[in-house]
């Protein structure tokens, strides 16, 4: 951004990071109790350390500090949009696997599915306001050659991978709080980006 | 030749005397002081079920010449218990620190090696200077789900144990408490307190990562606390004070998204504004008054005569009109 940000645009930003802020907070709560849910029900050791999950993308993330707003709200958007994805994949496995026996489960997972897409689409309107454009979703166009779709896993290796994207993303909702926190920060005069901080 | 020699508390100890023959004749000492032969098994000397009294300086010499032969300096002690390892992030996100010691003393020296494991990733952890015990880590990363697993292993010359802590970087993160609490009553307002605080100071930086705050309150003479839990901003009017009493304040702070709450603040006592009883002249003090061309009227400094609302006139002529009825009222006497 090489102009300073008009004041309606700023005004706007705030109020989006604001919103932003308060959807992440609730959406981690429900996370966290449908992760407590989800190792219950599915028989599941609390303190077993699911391996990087494929395809799960990390909140962790070095020089957190240092990141310019843009690439936080991409790397954000990114992670949710996947995370939209694997979330559909587990309430669809989660049917197949116990029909009508753990509704309470299926329906706090379609209920945290719908706010991460709304947390997505939250993202993309910071996007539209940062004049970047929305980058177009993998997968969307049909005719490419996306990479094969993944082998079929068993049970327990649903289960295992459950555990990972529910704690990721209970992990992301914490940094997606924090990244809005910062971007909602006045930018500089100069027009850098906000969140550009010292390094440590 | 002087050395050191180290024995567990209860050991049997034989010291020999340098390269003298068993048989030798020889004088130990301990501390400068002669050691009884009884405790000779011919020029060794035989200490039994030694204790922590025992250290010292222990010298041996030739029985005539009075050469020193052999010298040690003999501590006695134990190999150290499982250490106590505690790990906490009061600066989050810059890093945590990790502090230790031994749930008893070993008397004699120990050493201490940490390590600091995240994932397959060895870790330094940088000791501080003060307190000794201690030793700091910067976090590389943020908003990871791998665990750290940090192992104290301490060491002395008797033997060696070691403990395991392994935890998430929220699960540690803890503030130290508010700082500058400060209470005061509210003029006029019989019921309410004041209080205000400041963010720790070891919080790097409370406008990204904002605090929030438990207040807890009770008058003195009550066991119970009153809470409050606020999520923003450095200050609070108690306004459900009892009349009159003091109250004791505390503070706690939290992360707003994650870890725990710290320890309570240094408590501060208050005592709500009361009204101060009036010391005007009273009917019956006038008439007493009866020899008046000397005494004057001299409200004591402290002391409130004029409610606020019931001045009359202004400026300079500004009276209120109870003084006023007490000057009429000596005049009257004058006339």
């Amino acid at each position: 951004m090489a102009a300073a940000e008009s004041p309606s645009a700023a005004l706007r930003r705030r109020d989006l990071c604001s919103r932003g802020i308060r959807l992440a907070g609730k959406m981690r709560a429900d996370v966290v109790d449908l992760l407590d849910a989800y190792v219950e029900q599915q028989g599941l050791d609390a303190s077993a350390s699911a391996a990087a999950v494929e395809g799960v993308p990390l909140a962790a993330v070095e020089r957190w500090d240092e990141q310019t707003g843009t690439q936080r709200l991409l790397e954000n958007l990114a992670a949710y949009r996947a995370f939209r994805t694997l979330l559909a994949q587990m309430l669809e496995e989660q049917r197949e696997q116990l029909g009508e026996a753990d509704a309470g489960l299926g329906r706090a997972l379609a209920a945290v599915l719908l706010q991460v897409s709304a947390f997505a689409y939250h993202l993309e309107e910071l996007l539209r306001l940062e004049s970047r454009g929305v980058p177009g979703e993998e997968g969307d166009e049909e005719e490419e050659d996306g990479p094969p779709p993944p082998p079929r896993l068993s049970l327990f290796e649903q289960k295992l991978r459950g555990l990972g994207v529910l704690r990721e993303l209970a992990q992301w909702a914490v940094r997606s709080v924090r990244d809005l926190r910062q971007l909602a920060k006045p930018s500089p005069a100069t027009g850098a980006a906000p969140g550009l901080a010292e390094s440590p | 030749e002087s050395h050191t020699q180290y024995e567990r508390v209860g050991a049997d100890v034989t010291m020999k005397c340098g390269s003298m023959d068993w048989d030798a004749a020889v004088t130990w000492t301990a501390n400068g002081t002669d050691i009884d032969e009884s405790h000779l098994n011919g020029s060794y000397l035989v200490l039994k079920n030694v204790d922590l009294s025992q250290s010292g300086q222990y010298s041996c010499y030739e029985g005539s010449s009075w050469h020193l032969k052999y010298q040690t300096n003999l501590r006695v002690g134990m190999p150290p218990k499982e250490p106590v390892l505690m790990c906490r992030s009061n600066n989050y996100p810059k890093g945590f620190y990790c502090s230790w010691h031994l749930p008893t003393p070993t008397y004699i020296p120990n050493s201490f090696n940490i390590s600091v494991i995240h994932g397959t990733k060895d870790m330094v952890c940088e000791k501080d200077a003060v307190p000794k015990n201690r030793c700091h880590i910067r976090y590389l990363q943020l908003f990871s789900t791998v665990k750290y697993k940090v192992t104290l292993t301490v060491t002395n010359p008797l033997g060696k144990n070691f403990t395991t802590l392994t935890f998430d970087e929220f699960a540690i993160v803890k503030p130290d408490p508010p700082e500058s609490v400060v209470a005061k009553p509210v003029p006029n307002n019989p019921r309410r307190l004041e209080v205000s605080w400041q963010n720790p100071s070891s919080w790097p930086d409370p406008e990204s990562f904002p605090l929030k705050f438990f207040l807890r309150y009770r008058p003195l003479i009550l066991d119970q606390w009153q809470h409050v839990e606020l999520s923003d901003g450095t200050s609070h009017t108690i306004t459900d004070a009892y009349a009159g009493k003091e109250y004791i304040i505390q503070v706690a702070a939290k992360d707003n998204d994650i870890g725990t709450w710290s320890d309570w603040s240094v408590a501060v006592h208050a005592t709500p504004w009361t009204e101060e009883p009036k010391h005007l002249t009273t009917e019956a003090q006038i008439t007493e008054t009866t020899s008046a061309s000397t005494s004057s009227f001299m409200a004591p400094p402290t002391t409130k005569i004029c409610d606020k609302g019931a001045v009359v006139g202004s400026g300079a002529m500004a009276v209120c009109w109870t003084a006023g009825l007490v000057v009429a009222a000596y005049s009257v006497l004058f006339i």
